[in-house]
């Protein structure tokens, strides 16, 4: 497994999650995109940490795994509060900080 | 030794905030007794300083410095929170307490029925209290303190009818020539300081004579300087109009503050700095000739006015005009001889017109007053004391104090026959409108039928009657003012004997009464006659000059155009336009850029992923 195979996948499975999360409208898909991008940057990192005989990119890759599980767990009660109040799941119509 | 005269001080002081603070919950008899009680007491206090000074031997009679503590020390600036007891500044205290608590007395009865009678006491409290700071003072920066509450206390007191705006007019005049006074007083000072590296009186005096020679530019600038200030609070030319008006005042405030005391704070600070002013002869010169000048100008002026209380201001002017004159010519103890009659005579003129005043229910114009010589007999006879005194009578106080400096101006070293023949105009025309004033307010039929005066309550008559005594006596005390002084000014003035022009003085005087009876004995038609044949001198005179006009036209006027034109011009279109278009272009230019906000998710990772590949494009190409 060379270098050029693991940034090959690792930025393959980035673009597919950036186009995931600008191109779909339900919420919940858009942060399994958001999730598919944190964990691309993840395996670079352990990948890495492994090609350098380094620590820190596993180390690194534990924080941002934690750092994500928080943000899931604010960003889901966000949309089930949105949910409740508006009975929709649209990203587009939510648009009320419209300048 | 001189510890208890902080006590002088402290006493109207004390007056001054318990009146301030429990004025209104205390009875009017508690008020009264309260407010001259404190003045009365600092009266007694002074006359134990004066004591204490005649008792001292000869060598220590210059008085000394009572220090408190040190206030100030940075640097090499150092403030003494101190007073000068000598011999002059007790002369000052004398005069200060002891005219003060005759007037206190007088306004007793006089302000017996304004409601707001604390308001009253306290402030003059407070002034007398100011005027002791002003010449306990034992360095410049406590005389300007002192200088600076005085204007307070006399803006205040001018202003005590708060509802009349002529009042209120007055006293901001007043206050704003006092202040330009004021500036010339602080930069003199900075100046005093820079020179001598102190503000100590003795320091600076001691040290003036080994450090200029006369007329060095660098004296004859302080002198000029501190000259301002005496000019405006003495109401010499060209700062004098304010006096006039600030008649709007009670007439106790007139006596105090704009005949017997404050006004002559000019005549004091130059006393007070004779050393500096001995090294300027050119400057010498200016105070004689400014107030020589202001003495004829003012009398001028009195002859014609129908104001009883605007004649005697007018009058007060002339009078400090011959004090300045004195100063001038370097006989300092004559001028503050005079200072001291003047205080008395001036004091009660003001307090008798007072009375008139208060007998007549306000009436001021002496057109409707008439015959109260026999419905106020009191009033009457102390009205023409004063007016024998202020006319230079043989032994009354005004002849001596008067007739010296008359003399000393012919035959002084500094004087010359210019300063003597104005000194003289100005002694008939004095004699002559005093006696106008008199002949039209006491004698003949009444002119005012409606009116129902009568004689006015014991606190008013009280003082009047004393003060007519000192008036009349006061001119005894000559020689020991003299002796007194002696050791301040370090000699006795010379006094001068000529027969001749002591004769024509007293022609003169007498003369101006004469004229001013034969005056009051044509008839109306006449007078009437003379007032169209000298038309144009008569309104020159009635409307003071035009300066209040030429004031308004020079410096009043243009001032407010340039403020009107400012407003226009830097503050509506300058500041006000650049600060609301800092405003409006910042929302413009948000309105421009804000469609990027959509709100939408969506758009925002659109633009955050464009952003990312044109970085990385960046990094990669680049």
């Amino acid at each position: 497994m060379g270098q050029e195979f693991v940034l090959l996948v690792s930025s393959t499975v980035f673009c597919v999650g950036a186009c995931g999360f600008i191109i779909r409208k339900n919420p919940l898909i858009m942060f399994m995109s958001v999730e598919l991008m944190l964990n691309s940057v993840n395996f670079l990192l352990i990948a890495y940490s492994s090609f350098l005989n380094s620590l820190d990119g596993q180390i690194f890759a534990l924080i941002i795994m934690t750092v994500a599980a928080a943000e899931v767990v604010v960003g889901l009660a966000i949309i089930l509060t949105i949910f409740r109040t508006r009975h929709e799941m649209d990203v587009d119509q939510i648009n009320a900080l419209k300048g | 030794m001189f510890a208890s005269s902080w006590l002088i001080l402290l006493f109207p002081l004390t007056g001054f905030i318990f009146l301030s603070w429990y004025g209104k919950r205390i009875s009017k008899a508690f008020v009264g007794l309260i407010g001259c009680g404190t003045v009365g007491m600092s009266f007694l206090t002074s006359l134990v300083a004066l004591s204490d000074l005649l008792f001292l031997p000869a060598e220590e009679g210059v008085g000394k410095v009572e220090v408190l503590y040190q206030w100030v020390s940075a640097a090499n600036f150092k403030l003494d929170l101190a007073i000068l007891v000598d011999p002059l500044s007790v002369f000052m205290f004398l005069i200060v307490t002891g005219v003060g608590f005759v007037i206190h007395v007088y306004s007793i009865g006089y302000m017996q029925d304004d409601p707001e009678y604390s308001r009253f006491f306290s402030y003059l409290n407070l002034f007398i209290f100011s005027m002791l700071v002003l010449v306990a003072a034992a360095d410049f920066f406590f005389l300007i303190v002192g200088w600076a509450l005085v204007g307070l206390a006399s803006y205040l007191l001018i202003g005590f009818y708060k509802e009349k705006t002529s009042a209120v007019l007055a006293a901001r005049k007043a206050f704003v020539m006092n202040v330009i006074g004021d500036v010339g007083m602080v930069i003199a000072a900075f100046m005093i300081f820079e020179s001598f590296g102190t503000l100590n009186f003795i320091d600076v005096f001691d040290a003036a004579p080994e450090m200029f020679r006369p007329n060095d530019d660098q004296i004859l600038l302080i002198t000029l300087l501190l000259l301002v200030g005496a000019f405006a609070k003495s109401a010499q030319l060209p700062l004098h109009t304010w006096l006039p008006d600030a008649m709007e005042g009670p007439t106790p405030v007139s006596a105090l503050i704009h005949a017997a005391t404050m006004v002559t704070a000019g005549v004091y600070l130059i006393a007070r700095c004779h050393v500096l002013y001995e090294l300027a002869p050119f400057t010498m010169y200016l105070i004689a000739t400014v107030g020589v000048l202001t003495a004829i100008f003012a009398g001028t002026m009195g002859m014609v006015q129908y104001d009883i209380k605007r004649v005697i201001a007018y009058s007060t002017m002339s009078q400090l005009g011959y004090m300045f004159l004195a100063m001038g010519i370097g006989v300092y103890s004559l001028g503050m001889f005079h200072l001291m009659t003047h205080a008395f005579f001036k004091a009660l003129l003001f307090l008798a017109a007072g009375s008139v005043i208060h007998a007549l229910d306000g009436e001021q114009d002496i057109r409707k007053m008439g015959g109260l010589k026999n419905i106020m007999p009191l009033t009457h006879a102390t009205f023409l004391i004063g007016a024998l005194a202020l006319a230079g009578f043989p032994l009354t106080s005004g002849y001596f104090s008067k007739e010296a400096i008359i003399l000393s101006s012919y035959h002084a070293e500094m004087g010359n026959f210019v300063f003597w023949a104005i000194a003289l105009i100005t002694a008939g025309m004095t004699a002559f409108y005093i006696f106008r004033v008199y002949f039209a307010t006491f004698i003949g039929k009444t002119r005012s039928p409606d009116a129902h005066p009568h004689e006015s309550p014991l606190t008013m008559a009280l003082p009047l009657v004393f003060l007519a005594v000192l008036a009349l006596a006061g001119g005894f005390l000559g020689p020991l003012v003299d002796a007194f002084l002696a050791p301040v000014f370090g000699h006795e003035a010379h006094h001068f004997h000529d027969g001749i022009l002591e004769t024509i003085a007293l022609i003169v005087g007498i003369g101006g009464i004469a004229t001013a009876a034969l005056m009051y004995q044509v008839s109306k038609d006449r007078i009437e006659l003379m007032k169209e044949v000298f038309a144009p001198l008569y309104d020159l005179l009635f409307h003071k000059y035009y300066v209040d006009e030429i004031y308004d036209f020079l410096i009043v006027k243009p001032t407010k155009a340039i403020g009107t034109f400012m407003e226009e011009k830097a503050e509506k279109q300058g500041v006000d336009f650049a600060v609301d278009q800092v405003g409006f272009q910042v929302k413009e230019v948000s309105r421009g850029i804000s469609f990027w906000q959509t709100g939408r998710v969506r758009t925002y990772a659109l633009n955050m992923v464009a952003g990312m590949v044109i970085i990385l494009l960046f990094v990669v190409f680049m």
